[in-house]
């Protein structure tokens, strides 16, 4: 009699793809296998995110060690008719070699990945606080609940630990300076509204291991002295808030939370707060003013949270990512953390990567791993072999760092230095077909959006880099525009009100710094060299390389592109709209931006 | 309050800690130009105009904004750099694009940094510059009858869905304070319009001049009137009809009639 565990991601990506499906399916076969004559007992578990978004549905097998991706409801019965014997090859992940590998272990996605923020992340049921206590969970509640607060937070000192959020203040200075408060009445606060685009780890910590962020936030409240604490979480997070909403729920009926927190007579109530989805909102003392139900516009902060937050109280506001780590320093002891990690910046960061590298998701390594690593290593380099070109970093307020710093290691310290930012972890990766002056525009656009409007710099500049940005990308730029923007960029660094408008600036000035002969070609050439900017470009194909397959042809919505039989196609550039359809569908490499010639 | 000294521009100014370094300067005879400060309703630093450069001595300055950056001993402070003037000028170059029509401190602040608006204005009519004063003085004031709604490049100032709001009374407390001349507030005939209101105003019961709106009087009875609180002191002792000029004449009269100062 063997006995096996069939974990189904059901993160939000893999639901997505259809993740709910296949764990049905699933638990249908093992029902039907599990008739007397087969020796095997089978649980189907529906977890939090394994990380390797990009070949989702992603299902692994306990204890085999075995995973499976891209998987289909129909590929359940097979799935469980291998139990205990040969894995399904043809599931397993594909080596850039042409090799399988029979799970993470061998899996280069996993290379170099400790999880600590995403310990229990895709290995439980997040549902389940039993699964959660077979792993440790509250241990380091109960640890913490017999320590005096001041121990606590030399725990998390020693640790290191620093913002996970994106300022990377450290955790135990914070706490310090809140316990050290006159005033007693004080508030804990999670912040749960991820709203980088492109960042989605602390949205898949709250769906698949929500005790640990209770947990975390419950020895924050017990440090600092507080018996209210309160989740701010972004509403579009369906999973995550039903999720923390359940678990909050179980945490109180176990006693765990409540008037006698594990028996111990001290009080935590916790509560839920939905953020209506603004971005800014992300920002503390913005998402304070929302929870008191005020317009969430940042203050300055001469006057700190920790002394004056909530309701004028003293409160502690930590991000989900530090909160599920709080619980590994208590439990383990803070070199767990302590001894991952470079200079000043230790133990691991979570990252979101996304954009054009071949296997996006999420990926949990120690501070200081090179980006080379994350992209070329983890994320097995760019998507269709194409040359890598940039990554952007931080979120839209963050910077882009072209090829030249691909060692530079991943920490607070090195990312600032080079005009961007850990921020919350979001990592887009972009080959030679994005425009760094497109991609500037997308996030100063969006960032003009999302401001709150109350400061001139951050309101009125956002607008006008945005207006002058998408000049240069019509071909209506001048070289004055470029000193233009970067006054303006001064004036948003160095005059706006929060940090939203102080660092709205990075993506203008970071493409400025490292990739300014792109706007120059703009500006001087008229032409946009990444073949985006559609006022600047139009298509040609190169004959040589055109092996008259007619593909892009088909995938023209204009009609402009003709050709028959054996003879290369050609394009009418008069007609050509620049979408860019014929150079995506073409495999020969054979159709590329030229210069748009005014009519 | 401890009494502490701060250096501002090399002068030596007293002040408690905790003031703010906008009102200590200006209390020693430094002015800051700024645009949404107001000494009754502290606390917005968004215009940004009042920037300075401020830190301890060998720590290095850094700017920060002085209408919220509470003092402390030892702190030093430069209100004209050449860096504080040109993130001015490009602030106000920022603000007079937003509203070419901005009358008032604007207008005065532009002539003297000597800043013209260097792009094309979209909306050539405009007057606000969202510094927000409007706002914080009908909720403190008034009723809370505006807000800011929208936020981003889309922010403005207004009423509940841009209708005629149940809740103003009238009181016009977002006019005076407006620092552009945006909100338009007209009296003529007893009527005061307003927010696209037409208020009544009562007559001042000594010399009869139209003063209050009959709305705002209401909802100040309604709020210290017979059941309500004002200090202790009868709410027709002070009724708020009586204008300003006659309340200073009745006060006077009236006050041998109250209670010892504690």
């Amino acid at each position: 009699m063997s006995t096996h565990t069939i974990r189904v991601c059901c993160g939000t990506g893999c639901i997505a793809n259809g993740s709910r499906g296949v764990a049905a399916a699933l638990r249908e076969a093992a029902a039907r296998a599990g008739a007397p004559a087969v020796s095997v007992e089978t649980q189907v578990k529906a977890t939090g995110c394994h990380g390797f978004c990009a070949k989702g549905p992603v299902v692994a097998v306990d204890p085999d060690g075995i995973s499976y991706y891209q998987v289909k409801e129909s590929d359940a019965e097979e799935i469980v008719a291998s139990l205990g014997g040969a894995p399904v090859e043809r599931l397993l992940f594909r080596r850039e070699d042409g090799t399988f590998a029979r799970g993470e272990a061998d899996n280069p996605f996993y290379e170099g990945q400790v999880k600590i923020a995403l310990r229990n992340v895709g290995k439980i049921d997040p549902l389940s606080l039993g699964d959660y206590r077979a792993r440790g969970g509250y241990e380091a509640l109960e640890k913490a609940l017999a320590m005096a607060p001041e121990d606590i937070i030399a725990e998390v000192e020693k640790s290191g630990l620093r913002g996970r959020g994106g300022a990377g203040f450290p955790t135990g200075t914070k706490w310090r300076s809140c316990a050290a408060c006159e005033e007693t009445q004080r508030y804990v606060v999670c912040n749960g509204d991820e709203g980088d685009p492109g960042a989605f780890m602390d949205g898949y910590i709250m769906e698949g291991d929500p005790h640990s962020v209770i947990e975390g936030l419950a020895i924050c409240a017990l440090a600092v002295g507080a018996e209210e604490g309160f989740f701010y979480i972004r509403d579009e997070y369906l999973v995550a808030l039903d999720h923390m909403a359940r678990a909050l729920a179980d945490a109180e009926a176990a006693g765990i939370l409540g008037d006698s927190v594990l028996g111990s007579g001290r009080r935590l109530r916790f509560e839920i707060v939905r953020g209506g989805g603004a971005f800014v909102c992300g920002e503390s003392t913005a998402l304070m003013a929302s929870i008191e139900g005020r317009v969430g516009e940042p203050r300055a902060k001469y006057i700190r949270s920790v002394q004056k937050g909530l309701w004028d109280k003293p409160t502690v506001l930590n991000n989900v990512e530090t909160l599920a780590t709080v619980p590994v320093i208590l439990k383990e002891g803070y070199e767990a953390v302590q001894e991952l990690g470079v200079g000043r910046s230790r133990g691991t960061k979570t990252f979101a990567m996304v954009g054009k590298v071949k296997n996006g998701g999420l990926v949990e390594v120690p501070m200081g791993t090179t980006i080379r690593q994350l992209v070329f290593g983890n994320g097995g380099g760019i998507a269709g072999g194409r040359p890598f070109k940039s990554i952007q970093t931080g979120g839209p307020s963050g910077g882009c760092l072209p090829e030249s710093l691909l060692d530079l290691p991943v920490d607070y310290e090195s990312l600032d230095a080079n005009g961007t930012m850990v921020g919350s972890g979001g990592m887009i990766v972009m080959d030679d077909r994005n425009c760094m002056v497109d991609v500037a525009k997308y996030y100063v656009g969006f960032l003009a959006q999302e401001s709150c409007g109350k400061c001139t710099p951050c309101r009125e500049g956002l607008r006008h880099m945005h207006a002058i940005l998408t000049g240069i990308c019509e071909g209506k730029g001048t070289e004055a525009d470029i000193e233009r923007l970067e006054e303006l960029g001064f004036t948003l660094k160095e005059a706006s009100l929060c940090a939203l408008g102080k660092t709205a600036a990075n993506p203008v000035l970071s493409t400025l710094r490292y990739f300014k002969e792109e706007y120059l070609s703009h500006i001087q050439d008229g032409f946009c060299p990444a073949g985006v900017c559609r006022a600047l470009v139009v298509f040609g194909i190169d004959a040589e390389k055109c092996k008259a397959c007619g593909l892009c042809a088909g995938s023209c919505p204009a009609s402009c592109i003709s050709g028959e039989g054996k003879q290369p196609y050609e394009i009418d550039a008069a007609r050509c709209t620049a979408c860019g359809n014929c150079r995506k569908a073409c495999h020969f490499e054979a159709i590329h931006p030229e210069k748009r010639m005014a009519v | 309050m401890r009494s502490i000294t701060i250096t501002i521009n090399g002068i030596e100014c007293a002040c408690r800690a905790g003031d703010f370094v906008k009102e200590v300067a200006l209390a020693h005879g430094i002015a800051i130009p700024s645009l949404c400060h107001h000494s009754a309703l502290p606390g917005q630093a968004c215009c940004r105009l009042c920037i300075v450069e401020a830190g301890k001595p060998g720590k290095g300055k850094s700017v920060v904004t002085s209408c919220v950056f509470p003092a402390e001993a030892g702190l030093e402070v430069e209100t004209d750099t050449e860096k504080i003037r040109r993130l001015r000028t490009n602030i106000l170059e920022l603000l007079l694009d937003r509203a070419p029509l901005g009358g008032g401190a604007l207008a005065g602040f532009a002539s003297e940094y000597g800043v013209t608006d260097p792009y094309t204005p979209e909306h050539p009519d405009e007057k606000c510059i969202l510094c927000g004063l409007c706002v914080k003085a009908c909720e403190k004031l008034g009723n809370s009858a505006i807000s800011t709604m929208m936020r981003g490049i889309e922010k403005k100032v207004g009423t509940a869905r841009d209708l005629p709001a149940e809740d103003c009374i009238g009181c016009a407390a977002c006019a005076k304070v407006c620092p552009t001349g945006k909100i338009a507030c007209t009296e003529a005939g007893g009527v005061r319009t307003i927010w696209e209101q037409e208020f009544a105003l009562l007559p001042c019961p000594v010399c009869g001049k139209p003063h209050i709106t009959g709305r705002e009087y209401d909802w100040l009875k309604a709020r210290f009137g017979a059941d309500g609180d004002a200090g202790g002191t009868p709410f027709d002792a002070f009724d708020p009809r009586i204008c300003p000029e006659c309340r200073r004449r009745t006060s006077s009269a009236h006050a041998g009639t109250l209670p010892a100062s504690p």
